[in-house]
């Protein structure tokens, strides 16, 4: 799903990362770590095409981002769905607008999209601030829509930065719940956090600490459970 | 495909109502502009027509077959005197162009000899103003195949000298009018282009975010050309409906001596012209914001 190899990126002079290599199978869950500044959120910018890939290789859901055609951005953007760090929602739209906005630039019919927003806003917990408008939600409110948003068109890989950074230890491990429905559905997700509750809530992920752009450490969580034996489904969301 | 082309323009045209004060500021600003231009091109406009009143005549000398009879001459004569921007028409008639014949060669001529027998056919001199709308050398020459066709004409002398003035005229008025409307252009431009840029300022975030989540530039820009195209569209008739209204106020405010200075309305191609870059430039800023 996705390959890095000996990934640098500079901003200026300033090296945010250095000699990144990683790969995630698809299926897989991967979380960062690593201090404020350690170049999380550049790594992840970098696999959903916002920076340009100057050193080294990476492909991401089939796409080079070598030399990646402007014309192929939006394509590689709709099998990826991402959590920002500061949400990029539109603060003068709806929760519904703005969750909905993911399926609308896919040009999915009207019917069809309303039942799959509903649902996942639900799952969110959100479902009477349907029609608030977001700038009127808590911090933590609007970080659930940004990662309903994320998840409504069931993307393959999932980037989410610090996205349970808002939200108290119960909302927390609810969403991560969710996170893990997504993940054993097939779905991969690479998840940057600080928060040692959220990297013990995923057995079997993968963790990679950066420390000044390198990759210091690589471990695994907790020990995975065992297989299921029924295919796992999202129905529990309803999607 | 087409679904989604009229979605996209309708959500354009939606998406005006999303900054109410934002826009309507636009609007007045393209307006004003518009006014401002139509003010400049209305005073052009009154100026040139003026000038050119005054200046350029065209004039024939026309001669009829000597075998035409009063009758047919007659007639023809009616035709040039209903013939438009005429200005002058003198007639002789064989007699008549004896006796200033006669006149103008003094006592060593008597050809009272002639009367008879007049040699002379019918013959007349005719000027024309050059009208303002006469923009090619085409109309002199126009008038001549005109003059020349009538049934019982024979000949007809033309004065080029004159119309040429004419035409040096409209050429130098050409010369200062282009520079002038050229400046004009590019200060619509630059407004206009300025004003639709802010305005979509506070839509940056929404075309970053619609990107980052997959939506082609096309899905992004479409709805954003609509609405420019409406801001230009709306603007610039606002700005005519003003200016007309400004206009039906200062036309004869000029009209009384020594000026009596009619201030006449753009005419509708010039409008239009107006109203069409207004709209463009709205469109093309619409464009390039967001590139
Ligand atoms: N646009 C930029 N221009 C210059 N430097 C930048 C830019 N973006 C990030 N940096 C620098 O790159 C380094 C890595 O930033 P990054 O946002 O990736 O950190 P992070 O690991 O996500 O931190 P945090 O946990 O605080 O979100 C930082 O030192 C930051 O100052
Ligand atoms: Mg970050």
């Amino acid at each position: 799903m996705v390959t890095v190899e000996r990934l640098s990126y500079n901003f200026g002079t300033y090296w945010a990362l250095k000699d990144v290599s990683f790969s995630l199978k698809k299926g897989e869950f991967l979380f960062l770590t690593g201090h404020s500044g350690a170049g999380k959120t550049t790594l992840l910018r970098l696999l959903y095409g916002a920076l340009p890939v100057t050193r080294g290789r990476a492909s991401v859901a089939g796409y080079q981002l070598n030399n990646l055609r402007k014309r192929d951005i939006p394509q590689l953007r709709r099998k990826v769905g991402v959590v920002f760090q500061d949400f990029k929602i539109l603060s003068d739209r709806t929760v519904f607008d703005n969750v909905a906005m993911a399926l609308e630039v896919r040009g999915m019919p009207r019917q069809h999209l309303e039942r799959r927003v509903r649902a996942i806003i639900r799952a969110m917990g959100l479902e009477t601030k349907s029609y608030s408008i977001c700038e009127r939600l808590s911090g933590g409110e609007q970080q659930r829509v940004a990662i309903a948003r994320s998840m409504v068109a069931n993307p393959e890989l999932i980037l989410a930065d610090e996205p349970t950074g808002n939200l108290d230890v119960d909302l927390t491990m609810h969403l991560m719940e969710i996170f893990q429905q997504f993940h054993t559905y097939g779905t991969s997700v690479i998840m940057a956090t600080h928060s040692k509750e959220v990297l013990e809530c995923v057995p079997g992920a993968r963790i990679l600490h950066l420390q000044d752009g390198r990759i210091v450490d690589e471990a695994s969580g907790a020990e995975p459970e065992p297989e299921k034996e029924e295919p796992a489904s999202l129905g529990e969301v309803g999607l | 495909m087409i679904g989604q082309f009229l979605r996209l323009s309708a959500r354009g045209v939606a998406d005006l109502r999303l900054h109410p004060f934002a826009q309507l500021l636009t609007l007045v600003a393209v307006a004003m502009v518009t006014l401002l231009t139509g003010l400049i091109l209305l005073g052009l406009h009154t100026v040139n027509i003026e000038l050119l009143k005054s200046r350029g005549q065209v004039e024939f000398q026309v001669y009829w077959k000597t075998d035409a009879d009063a009758e047919t001459v007659v007639k023809d004569w009616d035709t040039i005197r209903a013939m438009e921007h005429l200005k002058d028409f003198k007639t002789f008639t064989p007699d008549n162009a004896l006796t200033e014949l006669a006149s103008t060669l003094g006592e060593t001529g008597d050809f009272s000899w002639l009367a008879d027998n007049n040699p002379l056919p019918y013959s007349g001199l005719v000027s024309f103003h050059v009208p303002p709308e006469a923009q090619d050398q085409g109309w002199a020459a126009g008038l001549l195949t005109q003059i020349k066709s009538l049934p019982g004409v024979d000949k007809v002398h033309y004065t080029p000298f004159q119309a040429d003035l004419a035409q040096s005229w409209r050429t130098i008025s050409h010369m200062v009018i282009w520079p002038v409307l050229g400046f004009l252009a590019l200060i619509v431009s630059l407004v206009v282009h300025n004003t639709i840029k802010l305005s979509l300022m506070t839509r940056l975030d929404e075309v970053e975010i619609l990107s980052l989540v997959g939506a082609r530039p096309g899905y992004i820009r479409w709805p954003l050309l609509t609405g420019g195209f409406v801001q230009g569209v709306l603007g610039s008739g606002l700005g005519i409906g003003l200016l007309a209204i400004v206009h039906s106020f200062i036309a004869e405010a000029l009209n009384f001596p020594p000026f009596l200075l009619e201030i006449r309305f753009l005419p509708p191609e010039y409008l239009l012209a107006l109203a069409g870059a207004v709209t463009l430039v709205s469109v093309l800023s619409s464009w390039v914001a967001v590139k």
